[in-house]
């Protein structure tokens, strides 16, 4: 959590650097049929996998990105290439100036990791024992140790089940047991694949709040993953789109909508049962003397849809509120969905 | 020795870990005991038995035999205490995708293994077995050793224990390519070591002999270096560890292609019930 420039290696200001990174698996693929038993073991079908595609991603220090993108189009793979456990098939991986693959022992005692679905803690052991042996294996400073234990039990809320075997604590617990730990040795990028999974609304509103400050406050770099787009707004500026393995969208929100349609709901309260005919908007439902629509502030504006209205009848009331960005992101889906396929 | 200094410290927070582990639930701790004794009494007593009824076994004395028993059940002790945690079967770890957790450390691969599965507290009642037969065998024997004899005794335990180490890596490396087979095969592999590490291997046929030699080098868990330490066969008491030495280059040369495969394909294990692509 030291600014850059504290170490000998940083010496420049961008903690992560992709170039046209291609990342390719193979799966082999087994047919159902009995009659292909032999050719499964001899001959197996192997399907390739482009899970990244000429990546280009580059992010500054200090920076909090979200990066997000359907099930499967290479999240989790982007992570792991980040944090020492991929080798890219093609193109180059820097982070704060090394390479994650050659200066591993080095480069992964700057940066903090966290895979939503799994746990770094000592499974069988008190949530305290797995932080006595971090202490060690990343050998933190007694004093330094010390100060952020203090910090991360009284942020995180983990003082409570700090001598709890760490197979006790429920979904969340153990999420804040393993962000704290992560946190220990003062990470300089973190990587969060899909931290909030399984976590309450006050337990993941309290998490990214923490986050914030500590970008706010130490500077450090966040990465995260999540399906939860309404998180990821609160959190970031930046948004990074990822589709069956090529970056689709690398900006920040209210550029996001404004690409994919500023979807807006209308309700009017009007005198009649009947709604009024308006152009340029979908009509949703009609609930008694309410009357639903929703439209593209981008297409046409607000004042123009109710002068459209005022000329056919009496408005009693008028409600407006803009869709919820999972819905923006739901529609990005299903638009990606229908013009990819080449895969 | 900035290295020893790290390998050290990890020694101590493992052994800190085990004691609050084994603290933690006596009743459980308890059974666990009695549980390692019994298995490691239990893969000696048929072979004692013997020797027991027939004044010794071929070549050797019944105190000889027991010697050998307690050489045996020292190196299961050592493993038992040094490498729990799937270290000795390192197929499990590798091909569940446990290796992506080494990954992200801050020390060497090698390190974080040769540290890990230390566990003086819980792991060592089998090694108190081992202890308990071989010092009472030592004592049975009305033999002069000298400090030569002890340095050749302790050089060749460590030889023991090397090899079934190595052995184990060499099968649980293949886990980087067919984990679920690696797996079976591996930990077969080791756990026949572990039941005829205790018989004489006198008189078996030599390609029988060739074989427990080599591709499953059995005899080197006991029976060679017994053989020589006691004066039975001609004392070649470099066999063993010059044995321990090539197979640990193998293990150690696999394992390195394994992790470098790793590298590229990450883990294979995680598409069986994993993905969704
Ligand atoms: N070790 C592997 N071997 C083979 N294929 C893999 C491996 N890891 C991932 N893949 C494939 O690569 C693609 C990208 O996977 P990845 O896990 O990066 O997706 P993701 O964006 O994290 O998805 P999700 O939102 O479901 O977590 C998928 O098609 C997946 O099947
Ligand atoms: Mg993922």
């Amino acid at each position: 959590m030291n600014r850059p420039g504290h170490s000998a290696t940083s010496v420049s200001d961008i903690a992560v650097e992709l170039t046209e990174v291609d990342k390719i698996f193979y799966q082999r693929q087994r047919s159902e049929k009995v009659r292909d038993v032999f050719k499964n073991l001899f001959r197996p079908n192997v399907r390739e996998i482009r899970a990244l595609q000429k990546v280009n991603l580059e992010i500054d220090c200090g920076e909090i990105v979200a990066y997000a993108g359907p099930n499967g189009a290479g999240k989790s793979t982007t992570v792991k290439l980040l944090s020492s456990v991929l080798a890219p098939t093609l193109g180059t991986v820097r982070c704060l100036g090394m390479d994650p693959m050659k200066d591993r022992v080095h480069y992964v005692k700057r940066i903090g990791v966290v895979f939503g679905q799994r746990t770094e803690l000592w499974w069988d052991q008190p949530v305290a024992a797995s932080f006595e042996w971090k202490r060690v294996v990343w050998d933190i400073p007694r004093d330094r140790y010390d100060a952020m234990l203090d910090f991360v039990k009284d942020l995180l809320g983990i003082d409570a089940f700090f001598n709890s075997l760490a197979r006790q604590l429920s979904l969340g617990q153990k999420m804040r047991a393993d962000l704290a730990l992560m946190l220990m040795h003062e990470p300089e990028i973190l990587f969060l694949d899909e931290p909030t999974i399984g976590v309450d609304v006050l337990a993941k509103r309290n998490m990214l709040e923490f986050i914030k400050n500590l970008n706010r406050e130490k500077g450090v770099t966040v990465m995260i993953t999540s399906h939860d787009m309404d998180e990821l707004e609160q959190l970031a500026g930046r948004i990074v789109m990822i589709d069956k393995g090529h970056i689709a969208f690398d900006g920040d929100f209210q550029e996001l909508r404004r690409q994919f349609g500023d979807h807006r709901h209308l309700i009017i309260e009007t005198s009649d049962t009947s709604p009024p005919k308006l152009s340029g908007v979908q009509f949703v439902e009609s609930k008694g003397n309410r009357h639903h629509f929703t439209f593209d502030a981008a297409q046409i504006s607000i004042p123009t849809l109710l002068d459209q209205a005022a000329g056919q009848t009496t408005i009693r009331d008028v409600e407006t509120h803009r869709a919820p960005i999972d819905d923006v992101i739901a529609d990005m889906y299903e638009y990606w969905d229908g013009k990819g396929g080449e895969e | 020795m900035k290295t020893l200094t790290m390998l050290i410290s990890r020694w101590w927070v493992q052994a800190y870990l085990d004691f609050m582990w084994m603290t933690r639930d006596f009743r459980f701790f308890f059974i666990n005991i009695v549980s390692d004794i019994i298995l490691n009494l239990a893969g000696v007593t048929a072979v004692f038995l013997l020797a027991e009824r027939f004044e010794g076994i071929g070549l050797w004395s019944r105190d000889q035999i027991v010697f050998m028993l307690g050489y045996a059940a020292l190196v299961r002790g050592f493993l038992d205490m040094g490498f729990s945690y799937n270290v000795l079967h390192i197929s499990r770890r590798i091909g569940r995708g446990q290796m992506d957790h080494t990954l992200v450390q801050p020390q060497p691969v090698w390190m974080g293994l040769l540290t890990e599965g230390f566990m003086p507290f819980s792991g060592s009642w089998s090694l108190f077995t081992g202890i308990g037969i071989w010092t009472w065998a030592i004592f049975q024997l009305d033999a002069v050793f000298t400090m030569y004899w002890w340095l050749m005794f302790f050089s060749n335990l460590a030889s023991s224990c090397a090899i079934v180490l190595s052995f184990s890596f060499v099968w649980g490396s293949l886990a980087f390519w067919a984990p679920v087979a690696a797996e079976e095969i591996s930990s077969r592999a080791v756990n026949f070591m572990f039941q005829l590490k205790s018989f004489p291997l006198d008189g078996l046929s030599v390609y029988v002999l060739a074989s427990m030699l080599t591709v499953l080098p059995v005899g080197f868990v006991a029976w060679y270096p017994c053989r020589q330490l006691l004066g039975i066969a001609p004392a070649n008491l470099w066999h063993t560890p010059l044995v321990a030495v090539v197979l640990s280059l193998i293990a150690w040369i696999l394992f390195k292609k394994g992790m470098q495969h790793y590298e590229q394909t990450g883990s294979q294990r995680y598409l069986g019930f994993g993905h969704r692509g």
